[in-house]
């Protein structure tokens, strides 16, 4: 099981998922069994990754803050029509990972530490009554 | 690591059973499937009546949800959703025994499970997932935003003097990119659905999990129309190639639309 690097291939064909879509998926959706089961449901500890990105923090801010200061503008024109004109024609001159992406990989560290013990988790506990 | 030793631990550990998804009563496993846990059991059926459960044995006083324990349960459902209709479940539903699976999970709600499931054969779910390129939306935000510029240049000059200054002026142009981040997210997904009514039976937006996500929505497909959703995605992908990343996942069991009724109309 590979990770899919965000960034990437792209394109329209379908495409298996990595960790990151997986824990998206069946953590937040499917039938609930709370919903159906009572009296035979067997709480169970679940290690749950919750290496999802926080939107609207500060370190979200913080980060946008850095990765605009380090981008190169200084051959952009300063007339907003002309800053539009480049970007409707494809202006962005390298995809290069910043600190916006390197918040993301928080998971594929996960998954290379896996069976290290370094492993950030939260823990909680689904039980019956 | 002795077989004595293995023996041992799992004497005194009681035995539960994993249920990962409802599926029609027909439905076969390739013998030697194996599920969740470490080690993992068995992946079988319970049955009763027209339906069937999806489960395996797991002890209860080991933990789950590992990266192995998570990939196993969606890939078990996406390959069963392939061939039958599946109700699949969130991770982590265990259930006493076989009896109370047959009982309680299944014959106590027959009828609702066999409706959910006769409205989800021949469908199948996909997940449109697309991430900003960094450097273009950065560049899209500045250009349309003079005060962000002005903002930018400011940070630019005092910043080589002193960095502790600028935090302040940091904040402020984050708080601008990450708000005019999130009107693109709205308004690229809006536009992704528009571009798409016309393949799929219903979608429903996820929730952003990552600050550069632009467009996040899960597709309810009928699996005639797959080719065509394929198509029209690589031209939303082509379209947009400079600024964003776009994937499509799937075919895949319709987490997003099981729980109601009736699947929300397409947009």
């Amino acid at each position: 099981m590979t990770v899919m690097q965000p960034g990437g291939s792209s394109g329209g064909r379908p495409q298996p998922s990595g960790l990151a879509d997986v824990i998206d998926t069946i953590l937040d959706k499917g039938l609930v069994i709370d919903a159906y089961v009572r009296v035979s449901l067997v709480g169970i500890e679940l290690l749950t990754i919750d290496a999802r990105v926080v939107i609207a923090s500060v370190d979200t801010y913080l980060r946008f803050a850095e990765a605009v200061n380090r981008l190169d503008i200084s051959n952009d024109k300063e007339t907003l029509t002309d800053l539009v004109g480049d970007v409707t024609q494809g202006g962005a001159k390298h995809k290069t990972k910043g600190a916006l992406e390197a918040a993301g990989d928080k998971l594929r560290e996960f998954t290379d530490a896996q069976g290290n013990g370094d492993r950030a988790g939260r823990r909680s506990s689904r039980g019956g009554d | 690591m002795s077989a004595q030793m293995t023996d041992k631990r799992d004497q005194g550990a009681a035995r539960a059973v994993y249920v990962y998804g409802i599926m029609p009563a027909d439905v076969e496993i390739e013998s030697g499937t194996t599920g969740v846990g470490d080690p993992p059991g068995e992946v079988r059926v319970v049955r009763s009546g027209e339906l069937a459960a999806l489960v395996s044995d797991v002890s209860t006083d080991r933990p789950l949800g590992r990266p192995e324990d998570l990939v196993t349960h969606e890939d078990l459902l996406d390959a069963s959703a392939a061939d039958v209709p599946v109700l699949p479940l969130r991770f982590g539903a265990v259930i006493s025994s076989d009896e109370a699976v047959a009982e309680e999970l299944l014959a106590a709600h027959h009828d609702e499970f066999m409706t959910a499931l006769e409205q989800l054969e021949g469908h199948a779910e996909y997940v449109l997932r697309g991430r900003y390129v960094q450097d273009a939306i950065l560049r899209e935000v500045i250009s349309e935003d003079p005060d962000a510029r002005q903002l930018l240049d400011q940070i630019k000059n005092v910043g080589k003097a002193n960095e502790m200054a600028t935090r302040e002026l940091r904040m402020q142009i984050g708080e601008i990119i990450n708000n005019a981040v999130t009107i693109k997210r709205e308004a690229d997904t809006l536009a992704a659905g528009d571009a798409l009514a016309g393949h799929v039976v219903a979608s429903v937006a996820r929730p952003p999990t990552h600050e550069l996500d632009a467009v996040h929505v899960a597709l309810f497909v009928d699996n005639s129309k797959a080719a065509d959703l394929e198509r029209a995605v690589e031209q939303m992908a082509s379209d947009w190639s400079d600024r964003i990343d776009l994937r499509l996942l799937g075919p895949m069991a319709a987490y997003d639309f099981v729980g109601t009724a009736n699947p929300a109309p397409g947009a």
